[in-house]
């Protein structure tokens, strides 16, 4: 019996897959502001509408940070599509975080 | 456990410790204690906002803590001077303000007569309310009662902001409807009720939004929003003053008994709340 024929991979563009990522905070702690605002920026213009984001104040829930093993805070970590990633940090360096978003090569 | 001695844990070399000596991180985990250890920096920093967040708008309070720290970078604190003019009816609103601890008053002019009164704006609202309902052009003139501090974002912001936040555009429609509601009151108040029951509305309602029972109000001021001469808010003064309600001194007026004040005024007190 003959192997069906492996579908061919889709490009990246049509892939409609929904990034799921969560960032750890400290209240409203300087660097954790500026990481709210650096990761806004860098998923509005290079996710468009398909991400969901979900901060989460260590602050208020210590055991979800300490359940989900964060270390630091600020704190991103891609949930999914896999493989998961982690960035620490203000997220100033754009090009560490469309890295770990699996989007290398597209900064700029 | 100290900072350092958390910070002694991490991998060397490894992307935290780098963050950390970036000084881009505001806080530790330490799983030994279960603890969130904050960072001297953060810590300052905090406790700085703390004191500004104790003090805090209502409406920016009622947000989801993640959705106000994402206003947060588009809200500029800034200092309101009383006599100041944020918007003339008919000019585009450029900007909206969350008032912290200052009071801005909205005022109708008709043919040159004196502005009346037709609504309030203290740390529970906002300023620039019909931005909310779309429309980009102030409908009365707001002027600054108070000093005090508020939050100020710019209109274009804003109107993106309220379509992200469907807590922020749910509250500012119960807001908006509460005023209209105000100012719906106030039209048959005005035309209905004593001066004398109007003026300890007002002076309720000023000294609640205010949050102190010291108001600084001239006699021809206080004639203006009440729409009435100066002689015959003297003659609805004076029997508040010597019932111990009030005092009155030049320029300075002290709420003394609340309560009384608040049997002395018309039904209209207290508003309905939002």
């Amino acid at each position: 019996m003959s192997q069906r024929p492996r579908k061919r991979k889709l490009p990246a563009a049509a892939v409609t897959t929904e990034v799921l990522l969560r960032l750890y905070v400290a209240g409203a702690a300087p660097n954790s502001v500026l990481a709210i605002a650096n990761l806004e920026a860098i998923c509005r213009e290079h996710l468009k509408d398909g991400y969901q984001l979900e901060v989460v104040d260590v602050l208020e829930h210590p055991r979800r940070a300490m359940a989900d093993g964060v270390l630091v805070t600020p704190s991103l970590s891609k949930l999914s599509p896999g493989p998961a990633s982690n960035v620490v940090g203000n997220l100033s360096d754009k090009a560490k975080v469309l890295l770990a978003l699996g989007m290398r090569g597209k900064a700029r | 456990m100290t900072a350092r001695n958390v910070l002694l844990r991490l991998a060397k070399g490894g992307p935290e410790q780098r963050a950390v000596d970036a000084g881009e991180i505001d806080a530790v985990i330490d799983y030994a204690n279960s603890n969130v250890i904050l960072l001297p920096a953060a810590r300052r920093a905090l406790r700085e906002r703390g004191n500004e967040a104790s003090i805090a708008n209502r409406l920016l309070a009622a947000l989801p803590h993640a959705e106000y720290l994402r206003l947060l970078p588009g809200l500029e604190p800034l200092t309101l001077r009383s006599g100041e003019v944020l918007y003339e009816p008919g000019a585009a609103i450029r900007h909206v303000y969350f008032p912290v601890d200052c009071v801005v008053r909205l005022l109708a002019a008709v043919d040159g007569h004196p502005a009346l009164e037709v609504g309030l704006v203290g740390r529970d609202g906002m300023v620039g309310i019909s931005l909310a309902l779309g429309v980009g052009v102030a409908s009365a003139r707001a002027l600054v009662q108070e000093s005090g501090t508020a939050m100020r974002m710019k209109a274009a912001l804003f109107e993106l902001e309220l379509r992200r936040c469907p807590q922020l555009q749910r509250d500012l429609y119960r807001y908006s409807d509460a005023m209209l509601a105000l100012a719906t009151q106030t039209v048959a108040c005005n035309r209905f009720h004593a001066v004398e029951a109007r003026l300890a509305r007002f002076l309720l309602m000023t000294s609640d939004c205010v949050l102190s029972a010291d108001l600084s109000l001239t006699q021809s001021f206080l004639a203006d929003m009440l729409g009435v001469r100066r002689a015959t808010l003297n003659e609805a003064a004076t029997p508040l003053q010597r019932r111990n309600l009030i005092r009155y001194t030049r320029g300075r007026i002290k709420v003394l008994d609340k309560k009384g004040l608040a049997a002395a005024s018309c039904p209209c007190y207290p508003p309905r709340a939002w």
